[in-house]
């Protein structure tokens, strides 16, 4: 994450060691975003596990009743 | 996915490992809150900023701060330039019945005095709307280059040109522009 934000949101060339107030700025919306990202993603594979898990069941009751 | 991991015959085999539970787990809704080391997670170990520090810094960045700072720096410059201009100007206490009359030091202070107020004024508005629209600009789009002030300086300078019409409004964006990327190319 730290890698990511820093290569979008600090400009290679810089004059300043003190973050600007633009960069603070793309800092904070860069995080935001990458957590949001990560919490969804999990949940999206969770639910795809779920569904995997159910139908791997579904298959060995099959498998064992025949 | 759930595969029975091998067993010895006299154990009855465990349950299958669910995959779906451990990752509610891990990044479901029943994660456990944790305390995040900026050490551990890779960042250079440094003493953690105190909630008063932080805020101090917090307004000290603030669009409304740094509007009203460019606000008072600009009436105390405005002041003095008001004040110069007034010293340089050979046109105070003119009296039109005795042109040759020098003009009493009440009258050159008084004039000194308005003069001083008046560019303080204008030069304390103009500084206060050129830093609110450069901090707005700056935060709208998250970069901070030359870009951020030449689009502040035709914002203020249209505003004020427009109130004498659309021409002026264009003709001091312009100009307000340049002047600004002129300063800030200097300063860069």
């Amino acid at each position: 994450m730290t890698q990511a934000c820093h290569r979008k949101c600090v400009p290679p060339h810089y004059k300043e060691s003190e973050l600007s107030k633009g960069e603070c700025v793309c800092l904070d919306r860069c995080v935001a975003k990458y957590l949001e990202v990560h919490e969804r993603m999990g949940k999206k594979l969770t639910e795809l596990s779920l569904q995997d898990e159910e139908l791997l069941k579904r298959m060995q009751q099959g498998t064992g009743t025949a | 996915m759930a595969a029975p991991p091998p067993s010895a015959p006299s154990d009855p085999p465990p349950p299958p490992l669910q995959y779906s539970v451990l990752l509610q787990h891990l990044v479901g809704d029943k994660r456990q809150p944790r305390t995040w080391d900026p050490a551990a997670l890779g960042g250079i170990p440094c003493p953690p900023k105190s909630e008063e520090q932080k805020m101090v810094e917090r307004v000290m960045e603030s669009c409304p701060f740094k509007a009203a700072l460019a606000c008072v720096g600009g009436f105390v410059l405005g002041g003095a330039f008001g004040i110069f201009t007034a010293g340089i100007d050979t046109n105070v206490g003119f009296d039109p019945k005795d042109p040759y009359r020098t003009p009493t030091a009440r009258e050159v202070l008084k004039d000194m005095g308005q003069r001083g107020i008046s560019y303080a004024k204008n030069f304390a508005i103009v500084g206060a709307m050129f830093s609110c629209t450069e901090c707005v600009v700056e935060s709208y789009r998250g970069k901070s280059d030359w870009k951020n002030s030449v689009l502040s300086g035709c914002i203020t300078g249209g505003a004020i040109g427009f109130r004498a019409g659309l021409k002026a409004g264009l003709i001091g964006c312009g100009g307000f522009a340049a002047f600004s990327a002129a300063v800030d190319y200097y300063l860069r």
